[in-house]
């Protein structure tokens, strides 16, 4: 009897591990929007880019979320390299810089979840960010747009689901191909 | 059969001292709500002041999700983490603060892999039970380009509203938790101005 239940916690323990071990695997499958055949960017001039604060939309979407999107999003972007200079929201330096592009981004679904409910459920209280990218010149002319998803749905506070989505924009934005003309 | 009655049939005195402690209690209620009103300890705007706080992020040169002390002295905001110089942020240039709240788990990693260990789904158990409730202060400021920048902060239950009334008595007015329209950003400012 001993030994039936020792056999059965360990294939419960490992069937755990398991999981943790096959979730970082679900993390890529987030990007919906992000195709791997359209790789390598745009034109031989190095382009830099002002981040705009997140526009919310009509939805109600927590300020702590939106802050966190933006510092994110200018994180991730500074990390790819792609850019010459990221510039902030306002930034009066961004104004004398010849080629800057515009980042906007909308949010367009989002759904507060409850970190609580997801340890206990696993199923349910997953945070989910959908969010829509825009790259436009001064001009305003789009260059670039993509629907961006970002979530969390197994470990982590729920500001994570802004770091991941953050991560998918820089990765989309790297992965595409845009023709300022 | 046996039966119980009650005789309510009392004097004319009796409702007169019913009524009396009626109007008495809800005098004395009345009374302690409006002390209660009363006892929110004023805030010196000049005061140093100085609470623990997890920065999540946003603060420039300063590692997230980090431990520290959150000050308000003089015209600054700042965040100090152990001995080193703390990060400071000009009040003046604060435009916008939030107050929310969070729920989260406790315990860290250690506590995680702890519940993914327990058998019979105790961890789940345990789950329902090690989390606790966290202000967030979100602060949305500028330097001296113009450049917006955001910060969050994690506070103990109760502290967001402390840290609120600092700020309120030195001029930033914190909105807590719905969308509130911010200040007009030193961009559209500019344009005006052009």
């Amino acid at each position: 009897m001993k030994t039936i239940r020792r056999s059965s916690s360990i294939i419960y323990v490992a069937a755990i591990v398991a999981i943790m071990v096959a979730f970082p695997a679900w993390l890529p499958a987030q990007t919906a929007a992000v195709k791997s055949s359209d790789a390598s960017s745009g034109s031989a001039v190095q382009w830099s880019v002002q981040v705009d604060r997140v526009n919310p939309g009509d939805l109600e979407v927590a300020h702590s979320f939106q802050v966190a999107i933006y510092e994110n999003l200018l994180k991730e972007l500074n990390k790819t390299k792609q850019f010459k200079q990221v510039f902030r929201d306002g930034d009066r330096n961004a104004s004398d810089v010849p080629n800057l592009l515009v980042l906007q981004t909308t949010v367009e679904k989002y759904t507060p979840g409850n970190e609580t409910r997801r340890a206990v459920t696993t199923v349910s209280g997953a945070t989910k960010l959908t969010v829509r990218s825009q790259i436009l010149t001064r001009e305003g002319k789009i260059v670039l747009e993509r629907t961006v998803n970002g979530d969390v749905r197994f470990f982590g506070s729920n500001l994570r689901a802004t770091h991941n989505l953050a991560r998918n924009i820089a990765k989309a934005i790297k992965q595409s191909r845009w023709d300022v003309g | 059969m046996d039966r119980f009655f009650i005789l309510r049939n009392h004097g004319n005195s009796y409702f007169v001292g019913h009524a009396l402690i009626r109007v008495w209690a809800l005098l004395l209620c009345s009374g302690l709500g409006a002390l209660a009103q009363s006892t929110a300890p004023p805030v010196n705007a000049s005061a140093p002041f100085s609470i623990r706080a997890t920065h999540l992020l946003g603060l420039e040169n300063t590692k997230s999700n980090c431990n520290g002390a959150l000050s308000i002295q003089g015209e600054a905001l700042q965040f100090q983490q152990g001995g080193t110089p703390g990060t400071e942020v000009k009040i003046t240039s604060i435009q916008a603060a939030f107050l929310g709240g969070e729920s989260k788990q406790v315990g860290g990693l250690p506590m995680k892999l702890g519940k993914a260990a327990a058998p019979y789904g105790g961890g789940r158990v345990v789950s329902l039970l090690a989390h606790k409730k966290y202000d967030t202060l979100t602060l949305e400021y500028v330097d001296s380009n113009g450049g917006l920048h955001g910060a969050i902060f994690q506070l103990s239950k109760g502290q967001g509203e402390l840290v609120a009334n600092f700020l309120k008595a030195r001029g930033v007015s914190p909105s807590s938790g719905e969308y509130q329209a911010t200040k007009q950003s030193t961009v559209e400012v500019m344009h005006e101005n052009n």
